[in-house]
């Protein structure tokens, strides 16, 4: 069987590279690669060498190797250990699979109608998952490039550690399985798992909670030292011995130690690996439930999970062709946003309402509740008008997949192009004119220095160039999918590889400056108002001057659909639905 | 004449998969689209719904050029693909709707509950499309066909995933609509179908019109005489592979 997992991976891995390489020929991955290899040098290999460099520097200066903090070599082992043990004993209770029992539908077809052991099975799926995890220990090199001076020291401990907690997993979602298989003879043994990790917990947190009841550490130093005290003494470092052995390679400095460290490592490796052997009955179920989940993912990353919920919305019988994607995007978007989209949304938006509450605090001095709630209504709107088309791609974006559809439909393709962005344009609008309402509310607070005059009519001239902001980038956003259909990602979906990335940097770039461009008259014009009426109008005039601005704008938008139009009919479905 | 096609090609790259077709069909006509896997009938479908841009040729429904005038040639045109594709976040009647808006149909909601009826989707109108077996979509792709006056009828393979109740319906709708004037062209496997319900057939192979009759046409060809009289033996004889 070995020889045949090798086989699948040795011929997979060569025909994947082969048909990546493949693709270079087509220029637009080709331009991608090179754009994402440099992206890649200079934010991973340039920054290594900088490191190494800087190593080097410190070195000469002091005439010897640089080395880790003496309490990071000291307590760095026992904190990463308590990790893994926190980690060890939660995945008993959360109900997380592991990703090792996840066989493909050809592997599914193939291996497990073939004569061949579930034990076989096992060793053919961790060998399939060395690859993806070799390449996440190369990457952490990278990307931590001063974490040890020798990096392929690094990557194998790293190598090391990943897989064993991937093992680790793996036998308990096997256990978890034969808990619940009917065979009672297995059962109770496989209680043995649960009881031990029980047992082990319970040991660790009353050596944790002693030792820091006792010394009552009043700074992080000490707290740290409490800790690593606390876990390598008694029967808390006999039960957290295996997780210090896993992370021990990590920290052990010089060749010796660091060879002893990761043998003993592979001890406890190997011992995970045979106890996953030795729970193989319940393999088969545990496969079935990952295939399970892995179709369920598919699913959800085409197309999350909605309800057919009332939206309130109702479709008039006669009108403008616009006001029917309209009313599409719409329902679309109140059906497909979940709690947990929100929810991610939301932690993006507290980082950048917290940065914006500080800058503002830090220049104007003020405090207060008031003042924070203005911060936050700021970076709502600041989210929404220059993040918010990006993210809502409920437009030609998202409906690239039924392109034959909509093609078969009697709709001219400018009234296309402009209804498929009224729904995300208008939603965006919408939050940004709210937050922009709550700001102006709340200024007096957030900006003190400013008058009465300069706040209203700033939050005025904003609410009037949100709109035109978020259209825009909503424009030149289609456009790419028109233009580039094949650059713009369907749905959920998200290619990978050097030149997908590199493709993406450039479609950011390219809407970037496009969106720079189309509102520079619009931005030029309202600049000119502002300077040939500010003296005599004060305040007041960057309404005007923002209405002009919109006023450009909106003219840009309905000439460029127009000007679409053409290239929207000429978009071949051939070029989204690309053959395998 | 509601569909007239004259010398389509349609190349992918340097493939032709359609080449020089050129046919017409009647009103009240049905007429069956078959060839091998490959053939281009597919392709010559989406060509005619205005799916794909022909590389070279013409293509007017109901006089209406489809390239020149496409506004007015797809008003007329109904197409059911053969992979029911439907938007994940409309349910049903809110496709029908959708349709009805799109196609400016008068009296939708007498239209779409006998549509609802004919094609037993009862009891399923709120329900969005993931909730639906691959038969209800197909049927929820035909009622949107259906709901509206389409002079033209495009069906790729318009039985897969249907219940054999299902098949039956179809049949019967299918040729109610050719009763009531629709053109109807209709691409299938299931050669017995096809001898079934189509007055005239269209075989074709490597993207070219191999053969282009009735029945009794072809089955009077000199060529075919001695293949057989059934459809089977006629197109197995057409495409090289008696």
């Amino acid at each position: 069987m070995i020889s045949a997992s090798l086989y699948i991976i040795v011929c997979s891995t060569k025909n994947r590279i082969r048909r990546r390489l493949r693709r270079l020929r087509e220029p637009r991955y080709l331009v991608g690669a090179i754009v994402g290899v440099a992206y890649m040098y200079f934010s991973f290999f340039a920054r290594m060498r900088g490191a190494r460099a800087s190593i080097a520097s410190g070195r000469r200066r002091s005439g010897r190797p640089p080395e880790l903090p003496a309490f990071f070599v000291q307590a760095g082992g026992s904190l990463v250990a308590l990790g893994l043990f926190a980690l060890a004993a939660l995945s008993w209770l959360l109900p997380f699979n592991s990703s090792m029992l996840e066989f493909s539908d050809a592997e599914t077809d193939f291996l497990f109608t073939a004569p061949v052991s579930r034990r076989a099975l096992l060793v053919h799926r961790l060998m399939r998952a060395q690859l993806g995890v070799i390449f996440t220990s190369l990457v952490t090199a990278l990307v931590f490039p001063t974490a040890r001076p020798n990096p392929v020291a690094w990557v194998v401990a790293v190598w090391v550690m990943l897989t064993t907690v991937r093992v680790y997993f793996t036998g308990v979602t096997l256990a978890r399985g034969r808990l619940l298989l009917g065979d009672a003879s297995v059962r109770p043994v496989a209680w043995a798992p649960v009881a031990v990790a029980l047992a082990a917990v319970a040991i660790v947190g009353q050596s944790l909670v002693r030792t820091l009841v006792r010394e009552q550490p009043s700074a992080l130093g000490p707290a740290i030292t409490a800790v690593h005290d606390a876990l390598s003494s008694g029967a808390a470092a006999w039960v957290l011995w295996p997780f210090v052995a896993v992370s021990r390679p990590l920290f052990a400095q010089g060749g010796r130690p660091f060879a002893a460290a990761i043998a003993v490592a592979l001890v406890v490796l190997t011992s995970l690996f045979a106890w996953v052997l030795h729970s193989d009955e319940a393999l088969q179920e545990a496969a079935a439930d990952a295939a399970a989940r892995r179709a369920a993912r598919g699913r959800a990353r085409d197309k999350p999970a909605a309800r057919a919920r009332a939206t309130g919305l109702t479709l008039a019988p006669v009108g403008r062709p616009e006001f029917v994607f309209f009313w599409k995007n719409a329902v679309q978007m109140v059906r497909a946003t979940t709690g947990v989209a929100l929810l991610r949304y939301a932690v993006a938006l507290t980082v950048i309402a917290v940065a914006a509450s500080a800058a503002i605090s830090s220049a104007t001095q003020a405090r207060g509740l008031a003042m924070t709630l203005c911060s936050l209504a700021i970076g709502v709107a600041g989210f929404s008008v220059v993040l918010g088309p990006q993210i809502v791609r409920t437009d030609l974006r998202s409906d690239l997949r039924h392109l034959d559809l909509l093609k078969a439909w009697p709709v001219a393709s400018a009234a296309v192009m402009r209804g498929e962005m009224l729904a995300p344009g208008i939603a965006l609008t919408g939050v940004a004119w709210l937050a922009l309402t709550c700001a102006a509310i709340l200024s007096a607070a957030g900006f003190p220095a400013l008058s009465l005059s300069w706040r209203l009519s700033i939050a005025a001239a904003a609410v009037v160039i949100a709109p035109s902001l978020v259209f825009a980038q909503l424009l030149i956003q289609n456009a790419a999918a028109v233009l580039f259909p094949a650059w713009v990602p369907l749905g959920n979906e998200r290619p990978r590889g050097v030149d997908a990335l590199g493709q993406r940097l450039i479609l950011l770039g390219g809407v970037l400056l496009s969106v720079a461009l189309m509102m520079l008259p619009g931005t030029v014009a309202g600049g000119v108002i502002w300077f040939a009426f500010q003296r005599w109008v004060g305040p007041p005039i960057l309404l005007p001057a923002a209405l002009v601005c919109l006023s450009l704008v909106v003219l840009e938008i309905l000439v460029c659909t127009e000007l679409l139009a053409p290239l929207y009919e000429r978009l071949d479905v051939l070029a989204v639905e690309r053959a395998d | 004449m509601p569909v007239t096609v004259e010398h389509l090609r349609r190349v992918y790259g340097s493939f032709a998969a359609v080449d020089d077709l050129s046919f017409e069909v009647a009103a009240g006509e049905i007429v069956g689209l078959i060839g091998p896997n490959g053939a281009g009938k597919t392709t010559t479908l989406r060509s005619l719904a205005g799916i794909l841009r022909p590389t070279s040729g013409r293509i007017r429904i109901d006089g209406h050029d489809l390239a020149a005038d496409p506004l007015e040639a797809k008003r007329r045109l109904a197409f059911m693909p053969d992979e029911p594709r439907l938007f994940e976040y409309l349910t049903v009647e809110e496709h029908l709707r959708l349709v009805a808006r799109l196609y400016s149909v008068p009296d939708f909601e007498g239209r779409a509950r006998g549509l609802i009826e004919e094609l037993e989707l009862k009891g399923k109108e709120q329900s969005l499309p993931d909730e639906l077996s691959r038969g209800m979509r197909q049927k929820v792709v035909i009622a949107c066909g259906l709901v509206r006056n389409a002079t033209t009828l495009l069906f790729d393979e318009p039985l897969t995933g249907l219940d054999p109740i299902g098949i039956r319906r179809m049949r019967e709708t299918i040729i109610a609509r050719a009763r009531g004037g629709a053109a109807v062209l209709l691409s299938s496997h299931l050669l017995h179908l096809v001898e079934e319900i189509c007055s005239r057939v269209i075989i074709m192979a490597g993207g070219k019109k191999v053969a282009d009759g009735t029945f009794a046409e072809l089955a009077s060809r000199a060529d075919l005489a001695a293949a057989g009289s059934n459809l089977e033996q006629i197109f197995m004889r057409v495409t090289g592979h008696d």
